[in-house]
């Protein structure tokens, strides 16, 4: 991380980013297309997402359909896979990592052993789990305060690059020893593989925004999850409660994430996706309504909001209750 | 809350319950038409009332709510429902007793005055903590509500058991007295309400002793419960 900033900080200084063309535009397409040309072929859309490819779409501010979303989506994150947590550190002035632990924490994965009775401790799926972050902490936070040893996590994400920075992570880990660990490349959107009814948690943090349809992942949640199984999204919001905040975290967001994005990554558009993006999430109302549409039920729904705001509302999580 | 009165409520009360005293807002009267009476929907009932079923055995905790869930067909993880956790089973507790308290006061002669229907009110709630097991629990549900995050919450449920003791001790009149009164009440119940989990007495006398002095006090110093207090049960 020092040496990443550091590293950052000579470049910062060698090539003012103010009005230096940094590379090619057309170029960083390609390159960035390039890069996810086999993942592509490999995983054919479904036919229900072929119907709709047509259809308009958005990619940050432009509009753009639906079939080269997914790919430019996927283009996206390969390019910034490996500094995906310097990405997260900007976009949420570094506090994504209490975020995430709060988030963890209000989840209370694993299953606490009672007395005399074994238990077969949770199916989790990590959707969007890209490089495990919000895996490891789950494992942890089942094994370390619910003392549940049984509690697996598939980390399921529809970019490789990322899954591969997954991989690499528990490649030495206890979890993957004990077989608590797995991985799946799949679009969100249709998770064949996944049994009706077979999960007990799924997990989305700052993934679900990039999803091109949000309702139909919603719906496929609903599908996989158990009765009484929960659904729980981490994501930035597109406005911030406090209107003074707001508008200084948009000349923050606009202004100088991208261009540390270009930086750091040397990535500049790629950045700017990720801005425009989380500006085109629904807010938080609407987000829970779509929630309850798919069928959950929301924490708090009968008297209060249905989600949870943190850090004055730059980011929110969002629960949905699998009814019985 | 500037009346000598009050204040010496408030002193008396255990520190963690003080700010509950403070509370001036909101004027909805009574049960009948409170703005915002919590809905529950039929899950989070079937969960809840399933859970205090273990509070006398496991506390007001998680693993209370966790087995609640479980008796209901939920899972493990679907306590997630609940956004407070454990306070959410205490709130609900105080808002179902608070709503089955006009079904299980039975007033034996209504010409009684306002001050003894307010007695016996305040000692059928305090029975209810018997009835259901959980008064062995109670001091953890009070380190719950007097968290900070609670407090706001805690502290309107205290008003609004308050104005619905009034209201069904017969004391409809909304005048200037109104907010003193509801404090008032608030802080004998709070204090009583303590006083009853350190209780050893058999069939809690010193906590029905204890009140009345509370009440007593009441009468003598600020003279809004009217009616007499003293003297021997009325609710029996
Ligand atoms: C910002 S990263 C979040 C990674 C991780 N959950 C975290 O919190 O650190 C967003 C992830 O969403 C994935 N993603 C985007 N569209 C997706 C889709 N339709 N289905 C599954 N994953 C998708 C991307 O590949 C990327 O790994």
């Amino acid at each position: 991380m020092s040496s990443l900033s550091l590293r950052a900080s000579k470049r910062f200084k060698a090539t003012p980013p103010t009005f230096t063309p940094w590379v090619c535009h057309a170029c960083r397409q390609r390159r960035t297309f390039a890069f996810t040309t086999p993942f592509n072929q490999q995983q054919p859309p479904p036919p229900q997402q072929q119907q709709q490819d047509d259809n308009p779409t958005h990619f940050g501010f432009e509009t753009i359909s639906s079939s080269l979303k997914a790919s430019r989506v996927g283009a996206v994150f390969s390019s910034v896979a490996s500094n995906y947590d310097t990405m997260n550190d900007l976009m949420s002035l570094g506090i994504h990592r209490l975020w995430k632990d709060h988030f963890v924490r209000s989840l209370n994965p694993g299953i606490r052993p009672t007395s005399g009775k074994e238990q077969e401790g949770q199916r989790i799926l990590d959707i969007a789990g890209g490089t495990g972050d919000i895996a490891q902490r789950l494992l942890d936070h089942a094994t370390t305060i619910n003392g549940d040893t049984k509690t697996h996590v598939t980390i399921s994400d529809i970019n490789p690059a990322m899954l591969s920075e997954g991989r690499k992570r528990f490649a030495a880990s206890p979890y993957t020893t004990a077989d608590r660990v797995d991985f799946l490349e799949a679009n969100a959107e249709t998770l064949p593989t996944i049994e009706s009814n077979s999960i007990d948690l799924y997990t989305v943090a700052f993934g679900i925004r990039n999803f091109t349809h949000k309702d139909v992942a919603l719906r496929e949640a609903f599908r996989v999850l158990k009765p009484g199984g929960v659904f729980a999204c981490l994501e930035f919001t597109p406005h911030l409660n406090n209107s003074l905040l707001d508008a200084v975290y948009k000349r923050w967001s606009f202004g100088a994430i991208p261009l540390i994005g270009q930086v750091v990554a040397g990535d500049r558009e790629s950045y700017q996706y990720l801005v425009e993006s989380i500006e085109r999430f629904p807010r938080q109302e609407e987000f829970r309504d779509m929630i309850k549409e798919a069928g959950f039920m929301v924490p708090g729904g009968g008297e209060g909001e249905g989600w949870e705001d943190l850090s004055a509302g730059i980011a929110a999580v969002h629960k949905g209750v699998k009814p019985v | 809350m500037s009346s000598p009165m009050a204040l010496r409520t408030l002193l008396r009360t255990p520190p963690a319950l003080r700010p509950l005293l403070l509370q001036t807002s909101r004027a909805a009267y009574h049960s009948y038409d409170h703005a915002e009476q919590p809905v529950y929907r039929e899950a989070e009932r079937t969960i809840l009332s399933s859970a205090l079923a273990h509070v006398p055995t496991h506390g007001f905790t998680q693993e209370a709510l966790t087995l609640g869930a479980k008796d209901s067909g939920y899972l493990d993880v679907s306590t997630n429902l609940f956004r407070k956790g454990t306070f959410d089973l205490v709130k609900y507790y105080l808002v179902s007793q608070r709503m089955g308290l006009k079904d299980r006061i039975q007033f034996p002669d209504e010409n009684i005055g306002v001050g003894r229907k307010v007695r016996g009110l305040i000692l059928e709630r305090l029975r209810a903590n018997v009835d259901t097991g959980i008064v062995t629990r109670w001091q953890e549900a009070l380190a719950i509500m007097s968290l900070a995050d609670n407090i706001p919450a805690s502290l309107r449920e205290l008003g609004a058991l308050a104005d619905e003791m009034w209201f069904l001790a017969g004391d409809t009149s909304v005048d200037s007295s109104w907010y003193t009164k509801r404090a008032s009440l608030s802080g004998v119940y709070a204090a009583t309400e303590i006083f009853q989990t350190t209780d050893q007495s058999t069939e809690f006398r010193d906590t029905e002793q204890f009140l009345d002095r509370r009440l007593e006090e009441l009468r003598t110093v600020g003279g809004t419960v009217s009616g007499g207090c003293t003297g021997e049960s009325t609710a029996e």
